[in-house]
């Protein structure tokens, strides 16, 4: 326990150092006292460089910790839900729910016209979109839920809402005008950035109900990772612990989808690189080590994707699998194996 | 299928190579040959030949690998065997089918608007002429660009169809080549000189032997143009001004070597990324827009935003600029025809003047006190 208490530490230290790298580079060289001025309401040599700190970068740097952990938790969730290691946050089909919202209001803007173009007007008509397509996935989810016995059912049905509703954004895309169609590409590439403080905010608020959710649920999932009987005979309402994993996971994986797009990776592969690290299954140990684990991931593909000092960014998806998918592949190759 | 196409392209580019020698010959043998002159457009050249027209296109896309030989030919004109080309059309031109709003301007100057049978997408379609020969069902609707739907277009069979790609082997195209229909690039877009992109209009006179009216249209914007920059020189200042706007936090603007920052080094002002060359456009992180941008003393086209409101409610950050703070944001995206087409997109390419002097207005409203602008827009 004490090793693990130790990691545990260095990874909030790892944190907080990363936050502060995070938030030093860009593609505007700040130097370090101006950076430090910024935040004491000291005198800075160019005013617009306090603006981009607090009002660019630590937003930005706050939602990507957010981010980062909300999906990595989701993927534990799920993973342990399923009892399958190649479970996600986005296996329910929440992300194609979203990408389904957005893509009827970006692209049936211009395929249908009328109402839907003057819908732009809101600046959170796309978060709106989102959270609608990502809730009315989940409800579904949910209904099946109550029906279908076998838990690997529902990770089917997850795939098949996932599948139906790509399909429709197919189509849509086909029948949209080049402009809309690059709009809504580059929403699925993901966005750390452009999230004012009010919608930092907002986003905080319901990564902190998802959280409060998926702690309760705790005891329940340890039982889990022995079997469904076993979890059964220990007293365990199975379905009413689905309810409140699956509804976790809605909150996080959802909210983080409708504001910052659909993040790829994070959610599949923090679990397991933390487990190659810290052996243990309890997820008393393991559900703060991945919340950690995530955000310090993010923050470090945020900050290669700036590509510090040139005036290009990336987009964050790319980098997150750019990076993630290696250090997987070296971990499980050293190890020679999988803890799951 | 594949390979076909690409055995195609084969014997195209050998054509094509072969093509110098055949056409100098014929120049010795023709006495009549004529070369069209043109003084800005770098993609195409017109030469005519006793009976019969040849148009040569040479970057009907950017970096386009081969040149494109179109011979024009009035009917029952028996070709020299020699000459080797890509298509053959039909002069005059009866029935035309052309696929940019921006070819749209140069059939209505050259008063041959009622020869249009076909377009792709009528929406985006602004001019009051043309739209009312598609509300009287004059124009057949041939699916969007890049999907165009090729039955229709057989179909209509026009003597002659002005596509354009952004890059080369256009499935739709061959297949209406294939059935006989010539069809004829046009790389008007690729143009990079204001004066450039509006001579192509002697490239649709070549079409319906309307070459001396092109001429004496395009002459006249010429003239206009020249002597609207000429009128900027006489400003005193140099505003400096910032373009194109975000989306998430990328923000987007054109090249400092493009069309639109041409004009605004013509209207005498200091675009902040002139020093820029590229291809598309530049994307780069908001914070360092911020930093170079601030204080620039305009903002033109911020994408499609017609209000501040709309800004704001895009990103907070936009308040920042002084452009946004002193209400010094222009656009043209709020001057729209009937179906929601913007007129930027139609005419600009067609009139530089008039966006010459739009931006003289703007930038130096000394200079122009009795104009009223065509495109660009105060914000709201």
């Amino acid at each position: 326990m004490q090793k693990t208490s130790l990691y545990l530490l260095s990874g909030l230290l790892l944190l907080l150092v990363l936050l502060m790298l995070n938030i030093s580079l860009g593609s505007v060289t700040i130097p370090l006292k101006d950076i430090l001025a910024s935040f004491f309401n000291a005198e800075v040599e160019k005013e617009t460089w306090r603006y981009i700190i607090l009002d660019y970068r630590l937003p930005k740097a706050i939602t990507a910790v957010l981010v980062g952990s909300g999906l990595a938790l989701s993927g534990l969730l799920m993973q342990t839900l399923f009892r399958n290691p190649l479970a996600g946050p986005y296996v329910l089909g929440l992300s194609s729910g979203a990408s389904l919202g957005v893509a009827i209001v970006i692209l049936g803007g211009a395929v249908f016209g009328g109402v839907f173009s003057t819908l732009f007007l809101s600046k959170f008509t796309l978060v709106i979109a989102a959270s609608l397509g990502s809730v009315l996935v989940l409800l579904a989810v949910l209904a099946t839920s109550f029906r279908v016995k076998d838990t690997m059912a529902l990770l089917i049905i997850g795939l098949m809402f996932a599948s139906l509703t790509s399909a429709v954004v197919s189509v849509l895309s086909y029948f949209s005008p080049s402009e809309s169609l690059q709009k809504y590409i580059f929403w699925s590439f993901g966005s750390l950035g452009n999230l004012a403080w009010q919608e930092v905010f907002i986003l905080a608020i319901f990564w902190l109900a998802g959280v409060i959710i998926s702690i309760f649920c705790i005891k329940n999932l340890n039982a889990l990772l022995l079997g469904e009987k076993y979890a059964k005979s220990l007293g365990t309402n199975l379905k009413q612990n689905r309810i409140l994993v699956i509804l976790a996971t809605g909150l996080l994986a959802g909210s983080i989808t409708a504001f910052a797009g659909p993040i790829a990776f994070i959610g599949l592969a923090v679990p397991h690189l933390v487990r190659q690290v810290i052996t243990k299954s309890n997820h008393l140990v393991l559900f703060p080590a991945v919340a950690l684990g995530g955000a310090i991931l993010m923050l470090i593909c945020d900050s290669i994707a700036q590509l510090p000092g040139s005036n290009l960014t990336l987009p964050i998806n790319a980098i997150t699998s750019l990076i993630g998918a290696p250090v997987v592949i070296w971990l499980l190759v050293r190890k020679k194996k999988l803890y799951f | 299928m594949k390979k076909i196409g690409f055995l195609f392209a084969l014997i195209l580019l050998f054509n094509c190579k072969e093509q110098p020698k055949n056409t100098s010959s014929k120049t010795s043998t023709h006495a009549k040959a004529e070369t069209v002159e043109i003084s800005y457009a770098e993609g195409f050249s017109i030469t005519n030949f006793e009976d019969f027209k040849i148009v040569k296109v040479n970057s009907p896309w950017p970096k386009a690998e081969k040149e494109f030989t179109y011979v024009l030919a009035k009917k029952n004109v028996t070709l020299p065997d020699t000459l080797q080309f890509d298509q053959k059309v039909t002069i005059p031109i009866k029935k035309i089918v052309v696929t940019s709003t921006t070819h749209i301007p140069s059939l209505e100057s050259l008063g041959q608007e009622n020869t249009l049978i076909g377009f792709p997408h009528l929406d985006y379609i602004s001019s009051e002429k043309t739209r009312a020969l598609i509300n009287n069902g004059k124009v057949e609707e041939i699916g969007e660009n890049e999907h165009i739907n090729t039955e229709v277009l057989l179909n209509l069979n026009p003597d002659v169809v002005i596509g354009f790609a952004v890059e080369g082997g256009n499935k739709t195209f061959e297949t209406v080549n294939k059935s006989g229909i010539p069809v004829v690039y046009n790389g008007d877009w690729t143009e990079t000189d204001p004066l450039g992109k509006a001579e192509w209009i002697k490239f649709f006179g070549a079409f319906y032997n309307q070459e001396q009216k092109a001429e004496e249209i395009f002459n006249e914007i010429e003239e206009e143009y020249l002597s609207a920059k000429k009128l900027a020189q006489q400003a005193e200042n140099q505003p400096s001004v910032l373009a194109g706007s975000m989306y998430k936090d990328v923000w987007y603007l054109p090249y400092g070597n493009s069309w639109q920052a041409q004009f605004i080094k013509d209207a005498k002002a200091n675009y902040l990324y002139a020093e820029t060359t590229g291809n598309g456009s530049i994307s780069t992180a908001f914070e360092s827009v911020l930093d170079k941008a601030q204080n620039a003393d305009f903002w033109i086209a911020p994408g499609s935003f017609t209000s501040y409101e709309q800004m704001q409610n895009a990103s907070e950050h936009y308040q920042e600029f002084n452009a946004f703070q002193q209400q010094k944001i222009y656009s043209f995206a709020g001057v729209k025809g009937e179906t929601g087409g913007v007129l930027y997109y139609e005419l600009a390419p067609q009139r530089p003047d008039l966006v010459l002097k739009d931006l003289i207005k703007i930038f130096h409203p000394e200079l122009l006190t009795n104009y009223e602008t065509t495109f660009f827009k105060a914000l709201e």
